[in-house]
């Protein structure tokens, strides 16, 4: 009942289905400007603008459990110290695309990368 | 006479198409990604197409579009809908009036399901002005083939009963015999 034709179909739209999302990992969406959210401890410590002539610093993010320094480099960002243990965060590396995110769980710091469209596009089931 | 029953045939097939639209709004869908469903009422649009052609699948699918939406949806959930069942009833019909010898059902089914999905995200990516949609069309497309392969093997039963059947109480000519008949 199924034809040869049928199984090739299904073979190339698994492997189109595939590529597109390979595609958009690598690649990902550049629409809008990106901003980096830093929160500690649950709260928003800092917000900046990020871009390609963006800020290039070094920020100092104190919290209970530690410290860690946060570098911003143009529309990049990564964890550059933490004072944890384990230092998942810091050999993340950077980071520049909106959605990642950069975890350090011992501190409780996390650092977000979100777009002014990003509201726009958590579409819910039912407006869809 | 003929075209009477025709007509008759076809708004019993619109009925189908309804019912089976707002029963599939009751069926949860396992999976978090916005405009996945079933399509179960793609098997009418199918049976439309296999039986009579390309005009009476559009038709079909255009009026269970609209009476589904007045029934059980909203405006946007219309817009959607009726976008996708055109695109894939003439991708459908396209597919079964030439490739039927390569695919069965199955694969037309498979086609149309793939079409529907692709057609209802860019719809929304045009009204939400997003692109950022696409990220759920790998997604939507794989949903989409396992639930076209479902709905094109139920529309290949229910054709393969219902052809020689209506030829039987004559509401379809002789010349209509389809080759998914002879097939199997």
């Amino acid at each position: 009942m199924i034809t040869k034709g049928d199984k090739i179909l299904i073979v190339s739209i698994l492997l189109a289905a595939l590529l597109i999302f390979t595609g958009f990992q690598v690649y990902g969406f550049a629409d809008g400007k990106t901003y980096v959210l830093i929160e500690a401890d649950g709260r928003i410590y800092q917000k900046v603008s990020l871009g390609e002539d963006g800020p290039n610093l070094k920020l100092t993010v104190p919290t209970a459990h530690g410290e860690n320094i946060v570098e911003i480099n143009g529309n990049k960002v990564r964890m550059l110290y933490a004072d944890c243990p384990d230092e998942d965060c810091v050999r993340q590396g950077f980071i520049s695309r909106s959605g990642q995110m950069i975890v350090c769980l011992p501190n409780r710091i996390v650092i977000k990368i979100e777009s002014d469209k990003s509201a726009k596009d958590d579409v819910d089931a039912v407006s869809f | 006479m003929q075209k009477h029953r025709k007509m008759i045939f076809l708004s019993l097939l619109v009925a189908f198409g309804i019912g089976l639209h707002i029963i599939e709004n009751m069926i949860p869908i396992p999976f978090p990604v916005p405009g996945a469903k079933l399509g179960l009422a793609n098997i009418i649009s199918l049976l439309a197409v296999v039986i009579y052609g390309l005009k009476e699948g559009l038709i079909v699918s255009i009026l269970r579009c609209i009476i589904g939406a007045l029934l059980a949806g909203s405006f946007s959930s219309l817009l959607y809908s009726l976008s996708g069942a055109i695109l894939s009833t003439l991708i459908m019909a396209f597919a079964y009036s030439y490739f039927k010898n390569i695919f069965s059902l199955a694969g037309i089914s498979i086609l149309g399901g793939v079409t529907h999905n692709f057609t209802q995200v860019t719809v929304a990516s045009l009204t939400l002005s997003t692109f950022g949609l696409y990220i759920y069309l790998p997604f939507l497309m794989v949903i989409g083939l396992f639930t076209g392969l479902f709905t094109g093997l139920v529309a290949n039963f229910v054709n393969q009963n219902l052809s020689t059947t209506l030829i039987k109480i004559g509401f379809l000519g002789e010349e209509k015999i389809n080759h998914e008949t002879k097939l199997s």
